[in-house]
């Protein structure tokens, strides 16, 4: 009886560390690479922008809302871990937990484009919008395309969760939900850059 | 060989940290905001927050060579440039101009 329980129960999956394992799918990682390329290409703007005009970035930063920042922050980390839970409890079998956790995820997701529209309404009540200045410029087309990116990850949450419910993903495949996961841990990357460019460096 | 992680321990510690970083940095550019070494420092921090993310959540350890290395690259490039701008602006500017 035991030796039966022992055999139906599914191996631990391994990796060997020379060659590894794709998180996900080789296709969200193409989608990922191209993620990374065009937000350095926009980090290398930033960049410049900064070398020709640290007064403006020293001074835009004092005049965005800190606030707005540091919860877009903790909602993107807060989120990534909850759908890194999500995954995990997945592999260990734990289906419903699993389902929970991604509920959880997108609930805490849903939380950025909304405090983005809180943001973007203060900065227009202070007289901030795209032609105040170069620093304004670079930090609206920067968080305008993260937010994008978000909404797009979003969008694959409830895809994904829509699949989980259905159903769609095992104990031993669920490649999916760890591509959803591997995606949105990419866009938290990206906003933990953003987010000194803007709200720490004054 | 090694086998994937099934235990949430590690994944609450990594977020607990992240949400303490966060914090710390924002306390750190308001009370040091004209400190000449707070690039270097933010930078540090930011590279840190990065790695924890890839480690912990996308596992990148036990990744391909092609994405451990991708992931390396793109954590270590804003921070890079904080520093490059931070201590050497006015070089970069000169450099930077078209």
């Amino acid at each position: 009886m035991m030796a039966e329980a022992v055999l139906q129960a599914p191996p631990p999956e391994t990796t060997s560390p020379a060659s590894g394992r794709v998180p996900g799918n080789k296709g969200i990682w193409v989608g990922i690479t191209c993620e990374f390329v065009e937000f350095a290409v926009l980090f290398i703007v930033y960049f410049v922008a900064r070398a020709h005009f640290p007064e403006a970035f020293q001074q835009g930063a004092e005049r965005l809302s800190r606030l707005s920042g540091t919860v877009i922050t903790l909602l993107m980390v807060t989120s990534s871990f909850m759908i890194a839970c999500s995954v995990t409890t997945m592999r260990a079998g734990r289906r419903r937990q699993s389902i929970w956790w991604l509920i959880a995820g997108l609930v805490v997701a849903l939380g950025y484009p909304v405090v983005k529209v809180l943001e973007i309404q203060w900065n227009l009540a202070n007289g901030i919008n795209g032609e105040s200045g170069i620093f304004f410029t670079v930090y609206y087309y920067l968080t305008f395309n993260h937010l994008v990116h978000a909404v797009w990850g979003i969008l694959g949450i409830l895809w994904v969760l829509a699949r989980h419910l259905a159903g769609g993903y095992t104990t031993e495949d669920h490649c999916g939900l760890e591509a959803l996961a591997s995606y949105w841990h990419a866009t938290d990357i990206i906003w933990l850059v953003i987010f000194p460019f803007f709200y720490v460096l004054a | 060989m090694t086998t994937l992680s099934t235990s949430l321990k590690p994944l609450v510690l990594a977020w607990l940290l992240l949400v303490v970083l966060t914090v710390l940095s924002l306390g750190l550019g308001q009370s040091f905001h004209s400190a000449p070494w707070l690039p270097l420092l933010v930078a540090a921090i930011v590279w840190f927050k990065g790695r924890l993310v890839a480690r912990q959540f996308v596992e990148s350890e036990l990744a391909t060579p092609f994405i451990r290395r991708l992931l390396a690259v793109f954590i270590a490039f804003a921070p890079a440039g904080l520093v490059l701008t931070g201590f050497f602006g006015r070089q970069f500017a000169n450099w930077a101009t078209l």
